[in-house]
């Protein structure tokens, strides 16, 4: 950083210094390629901010960078006020746009958000180009720049001071807990919802304060072009900041102030004498990032990383890489995780009622894979719902947990109506939910994926400042090693075997300080020792800190072992419920299990 | 507006929406089997039309233009192939931005190309059915005519193709479940290569056609692709019925909003208006399905 800021410092002079030594060369026009490479890193790093931090392809981020250019021509030019304040109107204006149409292209989600942000960009361009009184159409606008910016080198400091202030703006952004937010939402949404983030929310605030920044980019723009074109906002001039982030690479914060620097010189050398070349070379750019890179767009390589490495080559032995052995659970550690602060429910008076379903119901079409469920637990209980496949069990615990709607009936939690509402709202109550299916941040580390949730949990995700890597650091490292994580803590999460990945699920499902935790088939893959091992840590973390357990479970051992309450259903239906014993001895239960091992005996 | 000017925007809104429907309906039926959309949609249409220019103006525009179309048609859909063997079959089942991007990637690749092969200039090339029709006090240009029934005889044969055939049937199957196709003996590759060709196909067919009636220059791949875009959209990805509907609509709201001189500027506007709506008030589309 410190390098590159130097870099950035010593363009002019470094230009003078060519310009003596090569008559041809002109330092004027190498300082204003330097301006235009600052202006597009800029313009790169904010569309980054959705693109490799949140995961969002938006196609209206250049309308947004166009409007901040406009905004700052028209106030100056037709409304004759003072230089600074236009300025300062192009990222008000870009943020402004931005957040209204954000409104509507958050309506979508993924791919129709990409569509809608085409439709909003087109939109935008049309009104641009077509409101010729106004925006002067398809001649553009120009302005001339007051006496005092009117010097290129003048230009280049003022541009370069505007950008590094932009660019540690967003720095401290992405490294705060509302950042560790983004993340969390472009590694896994539905994760990142079930810790209690509002994805809709943060998407649209990501998306405000990109086009922000595009915004002052912008305004940037017009004062080293001094005019401003339709053309800027035409949802093809989006490949620029696309093309720059995934050149320099999308996971690292710089990466694209390195892929504007590049661009600049390949479209200097290149471009101007083969312009149709040029776009052929970016294609090919691009295929090769997205072809090359096996995991998402984020995994974009950063040839800043890169750089880095090469100048610490030999300074550092290279770190042994450690691989984990599926056998975290076997390290569990339940005295440390009894200590462990992150785990933590009131000590309230057991019995008190905490879920209540009320003739809870499920259709999908023609099939009632719930089925007029009404169900209570209360607090302090070890509930376990147990059934045969395609009981219901799952779009019981999807039902609770927000993720679906029910068709009928009532959830109430903790004296609290929740039926219907969105699942961070009922993360947040205090429900923690761990997937059948392993549900975490994978290219987060181990640490990180607990670390955020408690982030989320304590409501610290709205705060754009502060390093989220440091918060609960500690406790989080805690509950790593209590779960037998500890030597894998820095490893990204998704490089974990499949039981160590199950660990940390239901790491996170506890780290959330749940009244009630959800569990579906917590034990689901794991050998036998390994079952027990994870069933006494959720047992006495229930027992000593008051949590309340519901979770479904086929392997009978774990269930009659752990559950003080049994519910059975079949075909999504309450078949019946109570005492371990009680169920045990029913004979209905018999039947159903027994019906089961004979389709399963026959093959059917 | 007399009844006969209204005719006269109808028909031309017809055949705006006859060559939009063919190249929307190429984009729903990959994004419908394949999800992918194809973001190099616009440039196979691009050089379907430009091929059809050059071999048309070599041959002579009457037997030259047909001669043209077949094999522009050819070259794009042979194109689509390539493309689906060498970039679209490493990005199935990735996420919808990787295929975004991959597709993009190959229009600008397409893009440098037609530039560097055809150069920056409009080209035009002749109507290969002349004369006009008189009705109602405006004459109509027969060509436009042909479009408009063109475009219909396509979608009946795309409709026909998808639910009155094997092949139909398969690409309808691999919609819902593609592994469970596979397991029953379906070779699916090389249905998602079939189906891509023909929507490549489609790309070509719809760029071929309107050669005669519009100016071909480089820059008409986008153009074409963000209306092909708005239509399906409007009328559901993967819907061929709500492809038709949805240039319909596109095709009329340009025809009567270029003449109406209130709304003259903002007719485009209009239809990125419509899609949004669209797409707030139903995410799928009017006719789609939503994705499993």
């Amino acid at each position: 950083m410190v390098l590159l800021a130097l870099f950035v410092a010593a363009v002019p002079p470094l230009a003078g210094q060519y310009e003596n030594l090569n008559p041809d060369a002109s330092s004027r026009y190498l300082i204003f390629l330097g301006t235009s490479a600052l202006v597009l890193a800029l313009w790169a790093i904010s569309y980054n901010l959705m693109l490799g931090y949140t995961g969002m392809v938006s196609f209206a981020h250049a309308a947004y960078f166009g409007v901040g250019a406009y905004a700052l021509a028209l106030i100056f030019k037709r409304y004759q006020l003072p230089f600074f304040v236009a300025l300062a109107a192009a990222p008000a204006v870009g943020a402004i746009v931005g957040l209204i149409t954000g409104l509507v292209a958050l309506r979508a989600v993924r791919l129709y958000f990409s569509l809608l942000t085409l439709a909003i960009s087109q939109l935008l361009f049309s009104i641009v180009f077509q409101w010729y009184d106004f925006t002067g159409g398809d001649n553009g606008i120009s302005i001339t720049l007051p006496d005092q910016l009117n010097d290129y080198t003048t230009l280049y400091y003022f541009t370069a001071a505007v950008v590094v202030v932009c660019l540690l703006l967003m720095f401290v952004i992405v490294r705060s807990p509302f950042g560790a937010a983004l993340l969390s939402i472009r590694e896994n949404r539905d994760r990142a919802a079930s810790i209690g983030i509002n994805v809709r929310a943060y998407e649209l605030a990501v998306y405000t304060v990109a086009s922000l920044f595009a915004g002052v980019a912008g305004g940037l723009f017009i004062m080293y072009q001094q005019q401003a074109y339709p053309e800027m906002l035409y949802w093809t001039a989006n490949a620029q900041p696309v093309v720059v982030s995934l050149l320099g690479g999308t996971s690292t914060f710089l990466g694209p102030a390195v892929g504007a620097l590049i661009y600049v010189a390949l479209d200097n050398a290149i471009a101007k004498q083969f312009p149709y070349q040029f776009d052929i070379i970016l294609g090919a750019i691009v295929l090769g990032v997205v072809l090359a890179v096996p995991g998402g767009i984020s995994d974009a390589p950063s040839v800043f990383l890169r750089l880095r490495e090469r100048f610490h080559r030999g300074e550092k032995a290279e770190a042994p890489a450690a691989e984990s052995t599926g056998e975290a659970i076997r390290m569990i550690d339940v005295r440390k995780a009894l200590e462990s602060e992150a785990i933590q429910a009131e000590a309230v008076h057991s019995g008190k009622m905490l879920l209540r379903l009320e003739n809870l119901s499920k259709r999908f079409g023609g099939l009632r894979a719930v089925d007029d469920v009404s169900l209570e637990v209360r607090q302090g209980d070890r509930h376990a719902i147990i059934g045969p496949n395609g009981a219901g069990k799952s779009t019981l615990f999807n039902l609770i947990t927000g993720r679906l709607k029910p068709s009928a009936g009532k959830v109430t939690f903790d004296g609290r109506e929740i039926t219907g509402k969105p699942p961070h709202v009922i993360a947040r109550t205090g429900i923690g939910r761990a997937f059948q299916i392993t549900t975490i941040f994978p290219k987060l580390t181990v640490r990180q994926n607990l670390q955020y949730a408690m982030l989320a949990h304590g409501g610290y995700t709205m705060r754009p400042f502060g390093v989220a890597n440091r918060m609960f650091r500690n406790e989080a490292q805690e509950l790593v090693e209590a779960v037998g994580l500890g030597p894998w803590a820095d490893l990204p999460a998704g490089q974990l075997s499949h039981g160590d990945q199950r660990a940390i699920e239901i790491a996170i499902s506890l780290a959330l300080g749940s009244k009630l935790v959800l569990l579906d088939e917590p034990t689901a893959g794991m050998s036998a020792y390994e079952t027990d091992k994870a069933m006494e840590l959720v047992r006495r973390l229930a027992t000593e800190r008051h949590l309340t357990l519901l979770f479904c479970e086929h392997d009978m051992a774990v269930v009659f072992t752990t559950a003080r309450t049994i519910t059975v259903m079949h075909q999504g239906r309450v078949l019946t419920a109570g005492t371990p014993d009680e169920i045990r001895r029913n004979p209905d239960v018999q039947k159903v299990y027994l019906g089961e091992l004979e389709e399963e005996e026959l093959g059917a | 507006m007399t009844p006969g000017q209204v005719l006269l925007f109808t028909v031309g809104g017809l055949s705006n929406a006859a060559y939009l429907f063919i190249v929307a309906a190429g984009l729903s039926l990959v994004f419908g089997a394949l999800r992918v959309i194809n973001m190099a949609h616009g440039s196979l249409y691009m050089i379907a039309a430009f091929v059809t220019v050059v071999i048309a103006n070599q041959l002579g525009a009457g037997l030259g233009f047909w001669g043209g179309l077949l094999v522009a048609v050819a070259v794009a859909g042979a194109i689509g192939g390539v493309v689906e063997v060498l970039v679209l079959r490493r990005v199935y089942g990735r996420e919808h931005l990787v295929q975004l991007l991959g597709t993009y990637a190959v229009s600008l690749v397409v893009a440098g190309g037609v530039r560097i092969v055809f150069g920056p200039n409009y080209r035009t090339v002749a109507s290969p059915i002349p004369g006009h029709l008189d009705l109602a006090g405006y004459s109509y240009a027969s060509y436009s005519l042909f479009m408009i029934a063109g475009a219909i005889v396509i979608g009946a044969g795309v409709w026909t193709m998808l639910y009155r055939t094997n092949l139909g049937r398969n690409i309808r199957a691999a919609v819902s479940d593609p592994d469970l196709l596979n397991a029953t003996g379906v070779n699916v590759t090389r249905l998602y290569t079939t189906v891509f060709v023909i929507g490549a196909g489609l790309a070509g067919l719809g760029g071929s056609i309107v050669a005669p009636s519009q100016a071909v220059g480089s820059s008409i791949d986008t153009d074409v692709l963000v209306l092909a875009f708005a239509i399906s959209v409007i009328g559901g990805l993967g819907s061929i019925v709500g492809s038709a509907v949805g240039a319909l609509i596109v095709g009329m709201v340009i025809s009567f909003g270029l003449v109406i001189p209130q709304t003259n500027p903002f007719a485009l506007a209009f239809v990125f208006i419509i899609m949004t709506a669209v797409l707030i008030v139903r995410p799928r589309g009017l006719f789609g399905r939503p994705e499993s």
